[in-house]
Formats: structure tokens, sequence, C-alpha cells
């Protein structure tokens, strides 16, 4: 254990925990958009920036991305210092730039006052915030199937090649991670398609409602010792079940609110 | 150039069968073929055990790749800021009239591709234009048309 002081509390921590997950503990409100809690800390928004000191620092000052930054002994963090909250203002006036229509941005924009970009905003924005949490979501989940591509202002999210991914199961996975809802699926009947590429949704026993494609259920029948029969039935013990057994990184029925 | 699509395994064999190499693949491939086919990639994911989505990354995020067709030969003129001073535009210009090409496209002989880059690292020798790996300095207008001509 490991006490540090925020926002002038003192707190104690377990060793090796990142800032981000004590100050949020404390119920304190940092914003953070690449965080997620299936998959690592990533570093990418910057908006989580808090500033840290120490006694022994001579009045020194760092500022940290506190999703990244391990818990130390005698550190004294500020969450919503002026100077803090002018380096989020400044990134947001960035993601403004980059979004200016999506909601989530402007929400949190106009928590720091800010209601436009005082940059020329893209001609033709979208929402993806460029966090990559479906991308690793992606990786955690084991298929890997897209990816960050380009780079700079040509840097987006796509499958290989911009086609149908070969290694796309259909879990949703990314889109149900997507903090902006910019991935998006469609099912009709018992089919779907996300990233440009149709599969077929098996159906439940009990209820005739689609449940999962065939091609998760074969993955996860393959790889996570699951039973043949599980996918026949849809009820809510199943999906605890399945849950547990995947780490609660998605949730398998289509039934069931995404978000 | 010939594509010989054959030779993609021999340029995989040349490395350890695993992530690690796949820069160095995708180099060797790139001076290959000039440019990486779809194939190659699909080869080298399965052969590394690369998922074929980092693969992609990785070809799309470096300047040294790509994945269009270039030509035999790669005209780079330098539009980095001392090039530009000494007249880049210009030199730009003239091998767009002289190639009949727009800078970023190849001619329909695929004998030249035409390309503007940020500042390589030569700006005493400015203006400055590539051809492949090979630097000329001082260009004039006058006579960097020689630079593609078709012998
Ligand atoms: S949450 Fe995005 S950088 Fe920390
Ligand atoms: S600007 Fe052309 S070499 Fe530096």
């Amino acid at each position: 254990m490991v006490s540090l002081t925020i926002n002038g509390k003192v707190v104690r921590a377990e060793e090796g925990e990142y800032l981000l997950a004590v100050i949020r503990r404390m119920g304190i409100d940092v914003p953070a958009l690449c965080q997620h809690e299936a998959v690592e800390p990533y570093g990418g928004c910057r908006l989580c920036m808090v500033e840290i000191t120490k006694d022994s620092w001579d009045g020194w000052k760092k500022y940290v991305t506190s999703c990244l930054y391990p818990v130390e002994q005698d550190l004294i963090v500020t969450t919503h210092s002026d100077k803090v909250n002018d380096l989020r203002r400044g990134i947001l006036d960035l993601f403004l730039a980059r979004n200016p229509e999506t909601p989530l941005i402007q929400k949190l924009a106009a928590d720091y006052g800010l209601t436009r970009t005082s940059y020329e905003a893209i001609p033709e924005p979208n929402d993806c915030i460029l966090c990559s949490i479906c991308t690793r979501v992606c990786d955690a989940m084991g298929f890997s199937a897209i990816s960050m591509v380009n780079r700079g202002h040509g840097k987006e999210v796509a499958p290989p090649l911009h086609q149908a991914p070969p290694d796309c199961v259909g879990c949703l996975a990314c889109a149900q991670a997507c903090p902006t809802n910019y991935i998006t699926y469609e099912d009709v009947g018992n089919r779907r398609t996300i990233w440009n590429k149709q599969f077929e949704l098996l159906v439940c026993d009990k209820t005739g409602r689609p449940t999962i494609t065939k091609e998760f259920a074969d993955y996860l029948i393959k790889n996570r010792e699951i039973p043949e029969d599980y996918f026949r039935i849809d009820d809510a013990s199943h999906r605890e079940e399945l849950a547990d057994k995947m780490g609660r990184i998605t949730r398998w029925s289509v039934t069931e609110e995404a978000k | 150039m010939k594509h010989d699509l054959a030779k993609i395994p021999e340029i995989i064999g040349r490395y350890p069968q695993q992530e690690s190499s796949l820069i160095m693949v995708l180099q060797d491939i790139q001076k290959e073929f000039n440019y990486l086919p779809c194939e190659a990639l699909e080869q080298t994911a399965e052969a590394l055990h690369v998922p074929l989505s980092k693969v992609f990354s990785v070809s799309t995020f470096y300047n040294a790749f790509s994945l269009t067709k270039k030509g035999d030969v790669v005209v780079r003129v330098c539009i980095g800021t001392a090039c530009h001073i000494r007249g880049a535009r210009q030199i730009q210009e003239q091998l767009e009239t002289a190639l009949k090409i727009q800078a970023g496209e190849t001619t329909r002989d695929e004998k030249f591709t035409l390309e503007v880059v940020g500042c390589v690292g030569a700006c005493a020798m400015a203006p400055v234009v590539l051809t492949n790996e090979q630097y000329h300095a001082q260009c004039k207008v006058h006579t960097v048309k020689k630079l593609v001509s078709k012998r």
C-alpha cells in the first residue's frame, strides 16, 4: 500500500494502481476518453492529465496522464488546477476541430467553457475520436480484425485493405465499446452487417430470437471451452456465465441494449 | 518492371518467421516490387503470425511503404523550406509538364512516379530532386527535365 494526497485528501492505494483509478474511486470526475476497463491504458486522448508534485520536489510540478501514471508514495495530485483545466481546454479545442458535431465532445468542451473551436473545423467531420478503444478491444477479444491505419490527419480505423475484414467474426465488441457510436452495424432478421461484412445469426431455440453470429459461436466453442449447444438458448443465466468466461468484454445477446 | 509474385515466399523466408521481422520483410518487398502488393501483405501476415490488420497498419504508417504501384524511377522533388525558397515549386512544375502527370501520379508506361517530399536533409544542396536513391543538387528549371528523359 502507498499513501498519497489527491486534491488535499490523503488516500491509500494499491501498489501498481494507476492514478486515474484512485481518482475515480474518490468520485472525482476527470475526463478520460481513451480509457476502457477491458483494455490496457493507452494515453491517447491526454484529457486525463493531472498535476503532480511532491514535497521533496522543491516546487516542481509535472503534468501526466493519470490513466498511465502509477501511484507513488507521497505524491501530491491536483486534478483541476487552473493550469490543468487550461491544458484540457486546449485539447478539447483540438477535439472540437476534429469532431465538431460529436455530442460527447460538445458536452465535454462545454463543461470546460468551450462552445466552438478556435481552429478551423475539418470540412467533413465524423464521430471518430481516434481513441483506439475499438481496435484494442478487438485485439483483446483475440481477433485483431481492425486497426488504426495511416497517420497524421489521415489516421483512421479501418479493416485491412479497406475491405471486409477476414478476421472479423461479427461479435460487435468494437461497436459496443465505441464511446461515440461511430462504429455502426445492422441487424436485420437473422443477418448482421458490420464493417461491410455479412453474417448469419444463430437463433434461440426457445424464443426464436437471433443471438450471435455463427462465426463468433464457433470461435467461443473452440477457444473458450464453451459447450456446443450453449448458444441454442438465449437467457440471462447463460449470458452471465458467458460474460464471466469472456472477462466481460462484450455481451453476446442482441436482445440486450448495447449501451 | 516485372512483378514476379512467386518471389514473395523467398523474401519472407530471409528472416526469422516472427513478428519482429515484419518491417524488414516489408522493406525487402517494397524494394523488390516498388510497392507492397496485396498478396505480399497477406502472405507476410500468415508467415510471421501477425494479424493482417497489423500488417496493414504498419504498411500505411510509414512513408517508405506504398500500397500502389510505382514507376521504375521514383522522382522526389523536395519542397522543404530551403528548397521551397530556392524554387522547388518551379522545378516541380517543370517535371509535371515533362512527365505529363501531377505530383503523386505515375506515368502510363510505369517508368516514372513523381512525388513531393518534405526536407530530405540536404538543404545546402537546395533545390534537391531525388531519382530513386540518387540526390541531384542545385537543380535548375531549364535542365531538370534531363533527369526524366527516357533515353
Ligand atoms: S484516458 Fe486518454 S490519455 Fe488517459
Ligand atoms: S529543404 Fe530540401 S533538403 Fe532541406
